[in-house]
C-alpha cells in the first residue's frame, strides 16, 4: 500500500538570497510519533548526503525540529529531514529543493539604434548591461510608451540583453526602458525619452558614381539618398583617395553638411585615378553615421 | 517638450504622413482596382462620404479661426479619420498592405496625441466629448462592395487633402510660436 508521509519540510521549494541566513523546520506528524516511536530530537538534516553539523538544530518541541544557515551559500538541493530511530536504519521523512541565487540589478546603458529594413518598417533595436548574474530564471522585458498608450512588451529571444521593437514611430516623443524580474525582485533601468527619427542609423548612400569635371582637377560624385527628405534630411561624408593609395583625405564636414544628391571635388591631380566613399547621417547631427558607401572610382581628365 | 518643439515634431511628423500616404494610397487604390485606380476617376461626393471629416473647407474661413479652434478641428478630424483607417487596416487581404497599413495608423495615432500635446503646451483644452466616428463601427455599413470600396476611396482621399492642410497649418503655427515662449510664460509667473 501507499507509504505515509511522517512529516514536512517548510519552507516549500524556497528562493533564497545569496548570503542571507536562512531557517527550515521539519514537523513529524503525530500519527508517525505514536507509531514509530519517533521524536524531532532524533531528526538529522542533511544537504544532498552531508549531515548538517547539529549545532544548527534546535528541537522546537516534540514534534518539530529547525536547522538555520547563516550563509545561503552552503545550502545545496536537496534539503532533507532524516530520522534515526532507536536501533533503525536512517529514514527519510522530507526532502525540498533549495534555489539560491540573487535579484537582478538595474539594467544600465540602455541604448537604442534604429534600422531602416524598407522605407516604411523603422525597426529599433536597444541594448542594455544586463547587470551581475543571478543564478536565477530572470526575465528582461523592453518597454516603451507613449504618454497615453502602452505598447506591448518586447520580450528577448534567447539573449538577456537587447530587443528588437519591429514597428516604430517617428517623429512622437517615445519613453523606454527595461524591467529585470526574477523570484528575488525587480530592476528597472533609466528611462529614455527619445524621438526615434533621432536614433536611425540611415542606410548609406547608394548607386554612387563617379562623372570627370570640366577642370581635370576635378571630379563630380552623385549618388541617390535611400530615406525620402520628408523623413529626414541628411549631411554627409565624403572620402577619397588615390587609387593604390591607403591614406584617405576627407571632404570637410562644414562642406557637406546639406541634403544634396552630388558634390564636385577640386584639388585632384589631372590625369589620375581616385576612390570615393561617402556616408550620411541626420542632417542636425543626432543618430548615427551609416556605413561607408561601396568604393567607385573615377579618372580625372588630361590638362 | 517646449511650444515650439512640439510644434516643430508635429509638423514633421504631418509631413512625414503625408509622404507615406502618397506611395500607401496608390498601393490600396491598385488593391481596390479599377476604376478606383484610375488616375482620372473622379466620382461626385456621395451621401455616404460625409461621414468622413470633409478637408473641403472655405480656406478664408479657415484661416481666420483662432488657433485653439483650428487646432481642435484637426484634433477632432485625425481621431475620426483614424477610426475608419482602423476598420480598412482590419479587411485588407495582403500582408504587406496590412503592415504598412498599421504601420501609418500609429503614426496616425503619433499625430492625433502630437496635437494633443501642442494644444496643452499652448494652454488650449481637448476637445471635449466622444471624438470617434458617430454611431456604433459598421452601424452604416456599405450595402455592397462597390460602395464599400468608394468609401475607401473617399477616406483616403480626405486624409490625403487634411494632411496637407494641416502641414501648412502647423508649418504657419511654427513660425507665429518662437521655440521659447513656454519659457518665458514661466519666467513670467516666477518660476
Amino acid at each position: 500500500g501507499l507509504v505515509q508521509s511522517c512529516g514536512h519540510i517548510i519552507p516549500e521549494s524556497p528562493v533564497l538570497a545569496l548570503g542571507s541566513n536562512f531557517t527550515a523546520l521539519c514537523i513529524l506528524n503525530e500519527s508517525c510519533l505514536d507509531f514509530g516511536n519517533i521524536y524531532a530530537s532524533q531528526i538529522i538534516w542533511k544537504i544532498k548526503n552531508r549531515v548538517v553539523p547539529k549545532e544548527q538544530y534546535r528541537e522546537i518541541n516534540r514534534t518539530v525540529s529547525s536547522v538555520t544557515f547563516n550563509d545561503t551559500s552552503s545550502l545545496a538541493t536537496p534539503l532533507t529531514c532524516n530520522i534515526l530511530a532507536d536501533g533503525q536504519i536512517e529514514q527519510n521523512i522530507y526532502g525540498i529543493t533549495v534555489t539560491v541565487g540573487l535579484a537582478p540589478e538595474k539594467p544600465k546603458n540602455l541604448s537604442c539604434i534604429v534600422h531602416l529594413l524598407s522605407r516604411y518598417t523603422p525597426v529599433m533595436t536597444c541594448t542594455w548591461d544586463p547587470g551581475r548574474h543571478t543564478f536565477l530564471d530572470t526575465q528582461f522585458r523592453l518597454r516603451y510608451r507613449w504618454p497615453e498608450e502602452l505598447f506591448p512588451d518586447c520580450i528577448p529571444k534567447d539573449v538577456n540583453n537587447s530587443c528588437t521593437i519591429t514597428d516604430t514611430q517617428f517623429f512622437v516623443n517615445t519613453e523606454i526602458w527595461v524591467e529585470a524580474t526574477n523570484a528575488l525582485g525587480k530592476a528597472e533601468s533609466d528611462h529614455l525619452v527619445v524621438d526615434p527619427i533621432d536614433l536611425v542609423k540611415p542606410v548609406s548612400p547608394q548607386n554612387v558614381s563617379v562623372s570627370s569635371g570640366a577642370l581635370p582637377t576635378g571630379l563630380t560624385l552623385s549618388w541617390q539618398n535611400w530615406i525620402p527628405e520628408a523623413m529626414m534630411k541628411l549631411k554627409f561624408n565624403i572620402r577619397y583617395r588615390v587609387v593604390g593609395d591607403t591614406n584617405w583625405t576627407e571632404v570637410p564636414s562644414e562642406d557637406t553638411a546639406y541634403p544634396r544628391t552630388s558634390f564636385n571635388v577640386q584639388g585632384l591631380r589631372p590625369y589620375t585615378e581616385y576612390a570615393f566613399s561617402i556616408r550620411c547621417m541626420k542632417e542636425d547631427g543626432q543618430g548615427y553615421w551609416s556605413d561607408w558607401s561601396e568604393e567607385k572610382t573615377g579618372i580625372t581628365s588630361e590638362e | 517638450l517646449g511650444a515650439g518643439q512640439s510644434i516643430q515634431q508635429t509638423y514633421d511628423l504631418t509631413r512625414y504622413l503625408e509622404h507615406q500616404l502618397r506611395t500607401l494610397a496608390g498601393t490600396y487604390l491598385n488593391y481596390l482596382g479599377p476604376p478606383f485606380n484610375e488616375p482620372d476617376f473622379n466620382p461626385p461626393r456621395m451621401a455616404r462620404a460625409e461621414r468622413v471629416p470633409s478637408a473641403t473647407v472655405d480656406l478664408d474661413l479657415w484661416r481666420g479661426l483662432t488657433d485653439n479652434a483650428r487646432l481642435a478641428a484637426n484634433y477632432r478630424a485625425y481621431s475620426r479619420l483614424l477610426c475608419y483607417l482602423r476598420v480598412l487596416d482590419g479587411q485588407v487581404g495582403t500582408a504587406e498592405l496590412r503592415h504598412r497599413l498599421s504601420h501609418f495608423c500609429a503614426s496616425l495615432q503619433g499625430l492625433v496625441l502630437s496635437i494633443g500635446g501642442v494644444m496643452s503646451s499652448l494652454g488650449y483644452p481637448l476637445p471635449a466629448g466622444p471624438v470617434g466616428p458617430p454611431g456604433p463601427p459598421g452601424a452604416s455599413a456599405a450595402p455592397n462592395d462597390f460602395l464599400k470600396k468608394m468609401d475607401d476611396f473617399w477616406l483616403l482621399k480626405e486624409l490625403q487633402t487634411w494632411l496637407w492642410r494641416s502641414a501648412k497649418d502647423f508649418n504657419r503655427l511654427k513660425k507665429k510660436v518662437p521655440p521659447a515662449v513656454v519659457t518665458l510664460r514661466l519666467e513670467a509667473r516666477g518660476f
